[in-house]
């Protein structure tokens, strides 16, 4: 009966989705997981593995999966691909010199066949910041532009002033709809 | 498509189930799956091709899938190194939960986790947990450091996770003061070096908490205790104050060491009295056994009565041996007869009583007495030839009850001895010749001897017969080669020159005494030095007691373990007085002898309180490891001080420079804890300040086998190549080559007692021109040296071949004066002079040194220090 029950009522109520969110090391990912899920600043240490947490926004329940960014740790995110249905792929925007990097990983994961089906979505993270890149300038050095067949969308987001977070998770959520 | 698709994972198994389950966003349908995934791991199939998944479902709110997942990264986490390092944060989350269980369960999987790859983020997590709020949690990480010691010992040492364990001695919480107390010690263990760092503080912190404790926590604090040298009186006083409750404890673990407690006592009374036996002559009540005492008790206290028998006191004595000879316990039967025996055998004119006492109890004629005291008066007749005969008859009365061996061969012996006084004795021993070849080869060659001895004295027709008989049956019937030499021996005597045999045969036997339990003095004198430890009770030296614990140490290294493991001689006989008021088996009064006696304090009335610290110390000391360490064979190799541990290598390499057979030699010691055997060893020194340099590359090590030891005294010679000119420097560069895993380098210390030579002394004019003609000599003061006895400082300086020229008091002042010299070999060397200047029976030497190489002092007075440091009870005791 519990169990009957607990399923009619996820028919009912929250869409969920699964949400990887992805991206170099120091790019701003877990910050960007609190303050979504918290709406804080949390202070966050290197994260050595993952974070995961659900995050209800617009009717949706995100279970949102923050992988570490550090090179050890990238070549384990393929574990984590399966059933994804959005990728939140944050960029540091002042990292001139890593934004290379940043698209390599990028269209690695873009090649990903457990990830065909997923909404690309991109923070333009730190955007508070001096000498931060533009969300045009983050798009052209990831190579969005060259994209075909996939839905994706570019944010200006700073994680610590709270601003753009919403905006890309607005857009997210229409598009899980639309694709359902 | 290529053909890696036959990899995928298109098959459809139990595993890609769970897999599917695992990932599924219900909660209640993940948690069944990492269930079963639990259950499939118990069963022992393997699942840890879910590792990533499972780990997946680590950071949930459910305690019980926490839980769950915990497990099973314990148990796989070291097949999937690289992906454990996914757990990492999620460690550092639940060790920040604010639920302490969870907290505490983070940090205690995490210390389970041995995966080199991750421990080092975990550091910091411990760090928090080790400070964090909760009791609990403290605990439990306290212990998780223990567990990283061992995954990782610098680590620990890096993050000052040591300094943080100490701190936590002091903790408001018992329970987290024993953990912490528990850690330190397995990490003393494991490292071998003092972990603990007791400080008076510290201590005060401990006692505290010994109360509190659990019976457990309550172990690891007195085991600390028992490690701790007190520095002042006051506060072994302390420390006696609080654990003498524990003593009282209604815990068996107590009743039963208070027991054991009392049998270190007489070990050490036993010891005390070896040297000294009118000290308890009058006190021989004090040891008759009491009748619910523990074996081991009782055959202690035999011995002690033994030792204590006198003319005196012998019928007191015989008449409790014979009340002894009637119990029930075999055992103690036969020891208290032979006990009668002995000292029938010490004791001359107390024989005929003990003879006596004997014969009454061959008349209970119960098999086992009768046949224990035919053996001890077959001793009696070696020790009293010609006395005791008539009782002979009484004897053969007995002899078809004789069924033991050493019982028949001594009545054997007797019947040839006396051959010509018995008139049966021919039938007597046909009668045994029955069963020759079934008899044990003691029996056999007993018979051998008696028939011969028959046969010289009786040659009569029957003598004839039963000897041809037994030298047929000896050298034809037997696999025995003892047996059938001596009897070809015999055979040949009889038959070319009779009466060489009877020379032979019937020589005068040399009288026999009774020492079987004495210990070689020399061993004795040490083992005084060494009472109320546990080498005392052992009657082994400490350093054979404990090899890895007592390892006398070179003058460069800082600090010698041997004090924790066995505490100071100090206050030591009267570990007997707590006991005393537990078990009333000892006299208060003699332990005050005994505890004057050992401190070498003037006569006082009753003991000072504070010695009982001592007490204390070896008591707890001494439950521990009776209850536990079984003592190392004494044939192991002699301890040296260990010189150079290379675990990796499996290889410990221990030695040091001293004098053999009449030169110089480099004892050296290797244990090889590797998995192959160690051959081929050879030796080579770097140039020294002294020449040393070895007589013979190859080192007769022979083959070290894994997990076995060798070890040899390497010739040195000197050889002026090898000579590095300038001020005298005590480094010795040591390389020890093998076969199997290269060289090894040695940094030792030249120890002056292995170069003074042996030839050193000169004559007293010649000393006294040198003495006066060098300049300022250098002074130092030998603190904590305390000679007792001038003689045996003499003695033990002459061993070391520091020769004693002149000894005369210091005018206007107590202090005596020792002048000696010795000389240096070598190239290095020189003629070297001393002046010591003491009291007897008071710390402290007064140190001068002259010599043409001025420079030698400091080795020279390391090399005092090392010889006179052994300290001994002397002659002190005798004043009482």
């Amino acid at each position: 009966m519990g169990l009957w029950l607990s399923r009619m009522l996820s028919w009912f109520g929250d869409q969920e989705a699964r949400i990887l969110v992805l991206g170099l090391d120091n790019a701003g990912k877990t910050t960007i997981l609190y303050r979504l899920q918290v709406g804080e600043i949390v202070a966050t240490i290197p994260t050595i593995g993952f974070n995961v947490e659900t995050v209800s926004y617009k009717n949706i329940k995100f279970q949102v999966w923050d992988l570490g960014g550090q090179t050890s740790i990238r070549p384990y995110w393929r574990c984590y691909y399966p059933n994804t249905q959005a990728i939140i792929y944050v960029v540091d925007s002042t990292d001139h010199e890593r934004i290379g990097t940043s698209r390599e990983e990028f269209h690695a994961i873009l090649d990903e066949d457990e990830l065909k089906d997923s909404l690309i979505l991109v923070y333009a993270n730190k955007q508070d910041l001096p000498g931060a890149l533009s969300d045009a300038q983050i798009a052209e050095g990831l190579g969005l532009y060259s994209i075909k067949n996939r839905t994706w969308a570019i944010f200006k987001t700073s994680a610590v002033k709270g601003e753009g977070l919403t905006e890309g998770l607005d857009w997210l959520s229409n598009a899980l709809k639309t694709k359902r | 498509m290529s053909d890696g698709k036959y990899f995928s994972t298109t098959k459809k198994g139990e595993i890609h189930e769970l897999k599917e389950e695992l990932r599924s966003l219900d909660r209640i349908r993940k948690k069944e799956s990492v269930k079963k995934v639990i259950a499939a791991m118990t069963v022992g199939k393997d699942v840890s091709m879910l590792f990533p998944d499972v780990v997946n479902c680590m950071q949930t709110e459910d305690l019980e899938l926490k839980k769950l997942v915990y497990l099973y990264l314990i148990n796989y986490a070291k097949t999937q190194p690289d992906l454990a390092i996914m757990a990492v944060n999620t460690f550092v989350k639940d060790s920040q939960d604010p639920n302490p269980l969870i907290r505490a369960l983070a940090v205690r999987t995490m210390g389970c986790i041995r995966v080199d790859k991750i421990t080092e983020y975990l550091c910091d997590p411990l760090g928090r947990c080790l400070k964090d709020d909760d009791p609990y949690v403290r605990k439990t990480a306290a212990v998780c450091v223990a567990k990283l010691y061992d995954i990782n010992p610098e680590l620990v040492e890096d993050r000052g996770f040591l300094e943080m364990l100490r701190d936590m001695l002091a903790d408001a919480n018992p329970m987290v003061v024993a953990n912490a107390l528990a850690c330190l010690q397995e990490l003393q263990e494991l490292s071998g070096r003092d972990m603990l760092h007791l400080t008076s503080q510290t201590l005060y912190k401990l006692l505290p908490s010994l109360n509190e404790c659990t019976e457990w926590g309550q172990v690891f604090i007195l085991d600390a205790l028992a490690a701790y040298p007190c520095q002042t009186t006051k506060e072994a006083e302390n420390i006696a104050e609080r654990v003498m409750p524990r003593l009282q404890h209604v815990n068996s673990a107590v009743v039963l060491s208070a027991i054991k407690v009392q049998y270190v006592a007489l070990r050490n009374i036993n010891l005390i009295i070896q040297k000294r036996p009118s000290i308890l002559a009058n006190e021989v009540k004090v040891f008759f056994c009491k009748y619910n005492d523990p074996i081991y008790v009782k055959l202690e206290k035999l011995e002690i009565m033994i030792k204590l028998a006198s003319e005196k006191n012998i019928d007191q004595v015989l008449l409790e041996f014979k009340e002894y000879a009637q119990e029930v316990d075999v055992d103690f039967v036969r020891k208290a007869v032979r006990a009668i025996g002995r000292c029938a055998v010490i004791l001359e004119r107390a024989a005929e009583k003990c003879i006596n006492v004997l014969l009454e109890l061959i008349q209970t004629k119960v098999n086992y007495v009768v046949q224990e005291a035919i053996i001890v008066i077959k001793d009696i007749f070696r020790r009293y030839p010609n006395q005791y005969e008539s009782i002979i008859a009484t004897l053969c009365e007995n002899l078809e009850s004789l069924d033991e061996p050493e019982a028949k061969a001594s009545m054997i012996w007797i019947i040839g001895e006396y051959a010509e006084r018995i008139d049966n004795a021919d039938e007597l021993l046909e009668s045994f010749l029955e069963t020759f070849p079934e008899e044990t080869s003691i029996v056999q060659l007993q018979l051998l001897t008696a028939t011969v001895k028959l046969f010289l004295k009786r040659p009569n027709e029957l003598a004839q017969r039963v000897i041809s008989l037994v030298l047929s049956c000896a050298t034809t019937e037997t696999d025995n080669p003892d047996l059938r030499d001596r009897a070809y021996i015999y055979w040949r005597l009889l038959s070319t020159d009779p009466e060489a045999a009877k020379d032979v045969v019937l020589c005068e036997k040399p009288v026999i005494t009774d020492d079987s339990s004495n210990l070689d003095p020399l061993l004795l004198h040490k083992l005084l030095g060494q009472i109320s430890t546990l080498a005392s009770v052992y009657h082994k030296l400490c350093g054979y007691t404990f090899e890895e614990d007592s390892q006398p140490q070179g003058p460069g290294l800082e600090h010698s373990p041997s004090g924790h493991a066995i505490s100071p001689s100090d206050g030591g006989v009267s570990a007997a007085a707590p006991t005393a008021s537990t078990t009333a088996a000892a006299s208060p009064a003699m332990m005050g002898d005994l505890l004057d006696m050992s401190d070498g304090i003037p006569p006082a009335g009753t003991a000072p309180p504070g010695k009982q610290a001592g007490d204390v110390d070896d008591l707890l000391g001494g439950l521990d490891i009776a209850s536990g360490a079984p003592a190392a064979p004494a044939s192991a190799p002699p301890p040296l001080p260990i010189l150079m541990q290379d675990p990796s290598r499996g290889v410990t390499i221990g030695g040091q420079l001293e004098r053999h057979a009449g030169g110089l030699a480099y004892h050296i010691s290797i244990v090889n804890s590797g998995a192959v055997p160690l051959s081929g060893f050879m030796i080579q020194t770097n140039k020294n300040s002294f020449g040393i340099a070895p007589a013979n590359q190859v080192l007769d090590l022979g083959v070290v086998p894994p997990g076995g030891s060798s070890h040899t005294h390497c010739p040195l010679t000197y050889d002026a190549a090898k000579l590095v000119p300038g001020p005298a420097n005590a480094e010795l560069q040591v390389a020890i080559k093998t076969d199997q895993v290269g060289v090894l380098f040695i940094k030792d210390v030249v120890r002056l007692e292995g170069l003074l030579e042996e030839s050193g002394a000169i004559d007293g004019a010649s000393f006294l021109a040198a003495w006066k003609a060098l300049p300022a000599e250098k002074q130092q003061r030998l603190t904590g040296l305390l000679v007792q006895d001038l003689e045996w400082a003499k003695a033990k300086l002459h061993t070391a071949n520091l020769f004693v020229l002149a000894h005369r008091p210091v005018p206007s002042t107590p202090q005596q004066a020792l002048y000696l010299t010795g000389r240096v070999a070598g190239p290095g060397g020189a003629q070297i002079m001393l002046e010591l200047r003491l009291v007897p029976g008071q710390p402290g030497i007064d140190a001068s040194f002259k010599s043409e190489k001025a420079d030698l002092a400091q080795m020279a007075f390391a090399a005092v220090q090392a010889v006179l440091s052994v300290q001994e009870i002397c002659d002190v005791g005798v004043t009482v």
